[in-house]
C-alpha cells in the first residue's frame, strides 16, 4: 500500500463510493493496474489515441489521393476510344502510352482540383452543364418514341402535318386582269367548252401547266400565284368554273378531283413524325430539366441598374 | 400532173367521209356504259419534262468552317427548313420565312475540316484530342471576339500552307460529314421537297478561285462510303475528277460537279492549259471535263459571269452584277485574263476546240446559285440575307463596306459587300422531284439559270418548227418530237434549212413583267475567229428597233425613295418563234435564251428605304434580273 496521494484528499462526503461497487475490486483496490485505470494522463492517451486513427484514416485518404489505378477495365476503355478514330486496336507500345497519357492526366488534374483551379473556370462549367444536360435527354426518355408517343404527338401539332388539300385539274388562261375584251373572251370560251371544244385550243397558251394531276395545292400556289390554289380548293368539282385569278391573271378552271386536307395516318407519316418529334425531343428534355432544378434553387439578382434608355 | 393527184384527193376524201363514220360507229359500240364516272390521265405514256423546279446548289451552313467559326449558328436542319418554307431565327436573331418554298436544295459545306466549328461549340472529345483542334477551341470558348479571330486566322494559315490539321484524325470528317448525309436523308421528301447530298471542293491557287460543288444523285448508304476530297488532297481538277470516278466505281453511284466564279479565277477557269503542268488542253481532257462537270454556276452572290461589257461591247446588258477586280489573292485582274473567265466567251472558244480537237471542253449548262454562308438560301432583292452572318440586314456600315476580295491586292482592287447580288437560282426541267429526276436533268443540262427570280423559260430548237407550233397545247411534246430541249445538240442541217427556235417565257408569279427575250448567238467562221450576236426576238409593248438596230429600253418604274416597283410597264408573258437568218450550215454554233424583266428596286435600295442608310452611288438603285438558259448547240458533223 502506497502513501496516499497528497494531492488528492479523499473523496468529498458526496461522492462517497458505495462499498459494494468495490466488492469485485476486494483485495485488489489498490493493484497498480486499477490506480492506472484511474489516470487522467491514461485517459488523456486514450482519447489521443483514439483520435489519431480516426484522423489516420483520412491520411490513408490522402494516399488515396496519391494513388492512381489503371486496371484492365480502364485500359479497355482507352483501348476502345483509340479503336473508334484509328480503326483498329492499339499495338502494345501504343497502349502504353494510352496509359501513360491516361495517368499524367489524372494526376494534373488532381493537383488542379486540390488547388481549387476548376472552380470559376467558365470552359469547365459549360463542359458540366452540357454532361448534365445530356444525362437529362437521358432521362426523359431514353427509347425512341412508340407509337403511342408519336400519334399524341400527331393530334398535339395538327399544323405540322397537315397535308395540303390534293386536286387534279385542268386550266384555260384568257387574260390579265383588266385587259381588253376579257368579257368576251370568257364568254366565248364558256361556248365553246358547252359545245365540247378541246380545252387546250382555247385560251391564250403559256408555260403554266394546263393539266395537273394529284398535286397538293400549296404547290399549284407556288407555280400560279396569287389566291389560285386557295380558289381550287373551293370551286365545284367536275364543271368548268370562271373567272378564278392567279397572279398572271384570268382562267377557267376544271377540277375533276379533290382530296381535302387531312392529318395523315400514323403509318403514312410516321418518318416525318418522328423527325419532328426528335426535334422537339431535346429541347422539351432540357426545358423540363432545367425547370425542375430551378425551382430548387433560391437565385438573387444584386445588381445596380444601368440606367441606359431603350431606343 | 395536178389533175389526176386532185382526182385521187377526191376519191380519197369521199371514201374517208364514208368509212370514217362506219369505223367510228363501231368504237361507239365499245364505248363504255355512260353512268360510270371515269377518271384517267391523258398522258399515260408521257415521260418528258413537264415542270421547272426551282433550287439553291450551294448553299453552306455552320458546318463550313468559314460560316460556323465567323458567326453562323444555323447547322443543316434550319437550312433545310428555311429552304422548305419554315418560319427560322437567323444567326443575328432576325426572324425570317420564304413566302414561296424552294423545290430542292444542295448543302455544300466546304470539305476542309467539315464540322470543327460544330465541334468547337459541342466541346466535342473528338475535336479534344487533337492538339491543334483544342488550341482553336479554347481560343473560341475563352469568348470574346479577338479569340475567334485569332483561331480563324490559324485556320486559314492551315488552309494557305494546305497542312490539314486533322490528318491524323481522319474520324473526324468522317463523324461530321454523316452527319450531314444523315440530316439529307432526314429532309429529302421526294416529290415535294429533294434534298440532294453534296459539299464544296475549295480550290484557292495564290488566291485564284477553282472551287467546285460536287453533287451526289445518291443517298447516305453510297455517299457515306468516302468523305468529301479537299483542297488538302489536291488542287487540280483533275484530281477532283479522278476522285469522282474511284467513287463511281467503289459505290455504283454517281456525281457531277459545278464550278463557279470563273470572275475570281483570274483567267484561270476556262484555261487553255492544264493547272499543274500547263500542257495545252487535249481531247482526253476536253472529255472528261464535261463527263465530270455538265454544268456551271454562271450568277451567284459573287457576281454575275455570263458576259463581260468589254468582250461583248454591244450588248447593252452585258454588265450586269460585274466582279472584275482580281480574285481573293494579291494579283490585279488584266484584261487578258477575261476571256478565260465569262461563259459566253468560253462557249465561243469552246467550238473552236471542238474544230480543233473533236471535242468542247467548254459545253457546259448553265445555273446559278446562292453561296450564301448564312444557312439562308435568299436569292430576292427583298429578302437579301448576305453572304455571310456579318451581313445579315442591319443599318450597320459593315453591310456595305465590307471588303469580300481583294484585301492583299493594291488599292482599287477590293470589291465591297455592296457590290454583292442577291442572286441566284437553279431551274430544272423534269418530270418529278426527286433526287434521281433532279440529278438526271442536271447531268443532260436541261437547266437553266436565273439572277433570283422564278422566271420560267423554255426553248426547243429544230429544223422543222413553223410559228404553229408556239401556240399548240401540247407545245413541248411537239419541241420533243421535232426538235432538242435546251442542253441539246443539232446536227447537220437539211439542205437549205435553218435552225429555228420555239420559246416560251413567263414571269414569276409573284414577281415583275417581262422586258424582252433574246437569243445569243455564237459561231465560228471558216478562219477560225469567233463572232457573237444578241438578238431580240419577243418584247413587250409596241416599241420597235431603232435605226441602230437596238430595241428602244421597256422603262422603269422604280421609286427609288420607296423601293417599289410597277407591272405596269412589260408584259407576264412572252412567246417567238425564231429563225436563225444567218444560218451557215458549215459553221460550229450555239444559242442560248436570255429573258430580261423590267427593272426592279436593288436590295441596296431596299436597304435604304428600311434601315434609312445611305444609298451607295457607285451601284445601280434598280437591276433587270434575268434568266439564261443553257445552250442548244449546233455541228456541221452527223
Amino acid at each position: 500500500m502506497g502513501s496516499p496521494r497528497t494531492d488528492w484528499n479523499g473523496p468529498s462526503e458526496a461522492a462517497k463510493i458505495q462499498p459494494t461497487q468495490h466488492v469485485s475490486e476486494g483485495p485488489e483496490q489498490c493493484s497498480p493496474l486499477r490506480r492506472l485505470a484511474r489516470e487522467p494522463l491514461l485517459h488523456f492517451l486514450l482519447i489521443g489515441i483514439a483520435l489519431f486513427l480516426y484522423f489516420g484514416r483520412s491520411a490513408s485518404d490522402d494516399s488515396e489521393a496519391t494513388r492512381i489505378v489503371v486496371d484492365q477495365a480502364q485500359a479497355e476503355v482507352l483501348a476502345q476510344q483509340f479503336e473508334t478514330t484509328w480503326h483498329r486496336p492499339p499495338t502494345d507500345q501504343e497502349r502504353a502510352g494510352l496509359i501513360e497519357t491516361y495517368v499524367h492526366d489524372e494526376i494534373l488534374y488532381r493537383e488542379g482540383r486540390s488547388l481549387g483551379l476548376d472552380r470559376d473556370d467558365p470552359v469547365i462549367k459549360r463542359r458540366v452543364r452540357q454532361k448534365i444536360e445530356v444525362i437529362a435527354e437521358e432521362i426523359v426518355s431514353r427509347e425512341s418514341p412508340g407509337d403511342a408517343e408519336l400519334a399524341a404527338y400527331l393530334q398535339a401539332n395538327p399544323a405540322a402535318f397537315k397535308r395540303p388539300t390534293i386536286v387534279s385539274f385542268e386550266q384555260i388562261f384568257l387574260g390579265p386582269e383588266g385587259s381588253g375584251g376579257l368579257e368576251r373572251r370568257l364568254a366565248d370560251a364558256r361556248r365553246a367548252l358547252e359545245r365540247g371544244a378541246d380545252p387546250g385550243s382555247l385560251g391564250q397558251p403559256t408555260l403554266l401547266p394546263s393539266r395537273e394531276d394529284s398535286v397538293g395545292v400549296d404547290l399549284v400556289a407556288k407555280r400560279f400565284g396569287g389566291q389560285f390554289g386557295a380558289q381550287l380548293e373551293t370551286v365545284p368539282l367536275g364543271q368548268w368554273t370562271g373567272p378564278v385569278v392567279s397572279s398572271f391573271g384570268v382562267h377557267l378552271v376544271l377540277v375533276h378531283e379533290r382530296v381535302p386536307t387531312a392529318l395523315p395516318s400514323l403509318e403514312e407519316a410516321r418518318p416525318l413524325i418522328a423527325r419532328e418529334w426528335e426535334s422537339g425531343r431535346r429541347k422539351r428534355a432540357l426545358e423540363e430539366n432545367y425547370r425542375r432544378l430551378r425551382q430548387e434553387y433560391r437565385v438573387v439578382i444584386d445588381t445596380t441598374p444601368t440606367g441606359s434608355a431603350q431606343k | 400532173m395536178q389533175k389526176p393527184s386532185v382526182l385521187l384527193a377526191a376519191i380519197a376524201s369521199a371514201v374517208a367521209l364514208v368509212v370514217v363514220p362506219m369505223i367510228s360507229a363501231r368504237a361507239d359500240d365499245d364505248r363504255p356504259p355512260p353512268d360510270r364516272v371515269i377518271t384517267y390521265s391523258p398522258y399515260p405514256e408521257k415521260n418528258f419534262p413537264n415542270r421547272v423546279y426551282f433550287g439553291d446548289t450551294h448553299l453552306h451552313t455552320s458546318y463550313s468552317t468559314d460560316a460556323g467559326m465567323i458567326g453562323n449558328r444555323l447547322g443543316p436542319d434550319e437550312a433545310y427548313r428555311f429552304a422548305r418554307g419554315e418560319a427560322v431565327t437567323s444567326s443575328t436573331g432576325l426572324k425570317t420565312k420564304l413566302a414561296r418554298p424552294l423545290d430542292f436544295l444542295v448543302i455544300s459545306d466546304h470539305a476542309e475540316n467539315l464540322g470543327l466549328a460544330t465541334a468547337i461549340v459541342e466541346s466535342s472529345p473528338d475535336l479534344l484530342s487533337n492538339p491543334w483542334g483544342k488550341e482553336q477551341h479554347d481560343l473560341v470558348r475563352q469568348g470574346g471576339r479577338d479569340g475567334a479571330i485569332q483561331a480563324y486566322d490559324n485556320w486559314m494559315a492551315k488552309m494557305n500552307a494546305r497542312t490539314d490539321p486533322f490528318a491524323s484524325n481522319p474520324g473526324f470528317a468522317r463523324t461530321m460529314w454523316n452527319r450531314l448525309t444523315a440530316a439529307a436523308e432526314q429532309y429529302n421528301e421526294p416529290g415535294r421537297f429533294t434534298a440532294l447530298i453534296g459539299f464544296e471542293w475549295t480550290s484557292m491557287v495564290f488566291g485564284n478561285n477553282l472551287h467546285r460543288n460536287v453533287v451526289f444523285r445518291d443517298g447516305k448508304d453510297r455517299a457515306d462510303q468516302i468523305v468529301p476530297f479537299s483542297q488538302y488532297d489536291s488542287l487540280d481538277p483533275e484530281d477532283l475528277w479522278k476522285w469522282m470516278a474511284a467513287y463511281e466505281q467503289k459505290t455504283g453511284g454517281k456525281l457531277l460537279a459545278i464550278p463557279h466564279n470563273g470572275n475570281l479565277s483570274n483567267g484561270l477557269m476556262f484555261d487553255d492549259v492544264t493547272l499543274m503542268t500547263k500542257k495545252a488542253i487535249d481531247r482526253d481532257y476536253a472529255e472528261r471535263r464535261m463527263k465530270w462537270e455538265p454544268l456551271y454556276e454562271v450568277t451567284q452572290i459573287k457576281g454575275d459571269g455570263e458576259a463581260h461589257p468589254s468582250l461583248s461591247p454591244t450588248d447593252e446588258f452585258a454588265d450586269f452584277e460585274t466582279w472584275d477586280r482580281g480574285s481573293f489573292g494579291p494579283e490585279p485582274k488584266t484584261k487578258a485574263m477575261l476571256p478565260r473567265e465569262y461563259a459566253r466567251e468560253a462557249f465561243k472558244r469552246g467550238l473552236a476546240y471542238e474544230v480543233k480537237l473533236g471535242a468542247n471542253p467548254f459545253k457546259f449548262g448553265m445555273i446559278g446559285s446562292t453561296d450564301s454562308h448564312t444557312s439562308l438560301a435568299t436569292t430576292q432583292e427583298d429578302n437579301f440575307f448576305g453572304k455571310v452572318v456579318l451581313q445579315e440586314p442591319t443599318a450597320d456600315p459593315i453591310r456595305f463596306e465590307e471588303v469580300i476580295t481583294g484585301r492583299y491586292a493594291p488599292k482599287g482592287s477590293q470589291i465591297y459587300a455592296r457590290e454583292a447580288s442577291a442572286s441566284g437560282l437553279a431551274a430544272v426541267w423534269s418530270r418529278e422531284n426527286t433526287r434521281e429526276a433532279l440529278w438526271d436533268a442536271m447531268a443532260r443540262k436541261e437547266v437553266y439559270a436565273t439572277t433570283g427570280t422564278r422566271l420560267m423559260v423554255r426553248v426547243f430548237g429544230g429544223f422543222d418548227f413553223t410559228a404553229k407550233d408556239l401556240d399548240r397545247s401540247d407545245f413541248a411534246e411537239q419541241g420533243y418530237r421535232k426538235g432538242v430541249p435546251m442542253g441539246g445538240d443539232l446536227k447537220a442541217a437539211p439542205a437549205g434549212k435553218a435552225p429555228s427556235f420555239l420559246i416560251r417565257a413567263v414571269r414569276d408569279p409573284d414577281g415583275a413583267n417581262l422586258d424582252r427575250v433574246q437569243v445569243v448567238k455564237g459561231w465560228l467562221d471558216a478562219t477560225g475567229k469567233t463572232h457573237e450576236k444578241v438578238y431580240d426576238v419577243a418584247w413587250s409593248g409596241g416599241r420597235k428597233p431603232g435605226k441602230d438596230g437596238k430595241l428602244p429600253p421597256v422603262g422603269n418604274t422604280v421609286s427609288v425613295k420607296e423601293a417599289t416597283y410597277t407591272n405596269g410597264i412589260g408584259t407576264p408573258y412572252l412567246a417567238a418563234h425564231w429563225k436563225d437568218p444567218k444560218f451557215d450550215p458549215k459553221q460550229q454554233a450555239f444559242y442560248y435564251v436570255r429573258v430580261i424583266e423590267i427593272p426592279t428596286p436593288r436590295w441596296t435600295t431596299y436597304d435604304a428605304k428600311v434601315f434609312g442608310v445611305k444609298l451607295p452611288t457607285d451601284v445601280p438603285a434598280s437591276i433587270q434580273e434575268r434568266a439564261y438558259t443553257t445552250p442548244i448547240w449546233y455541228g456541221p458533223g452527223s
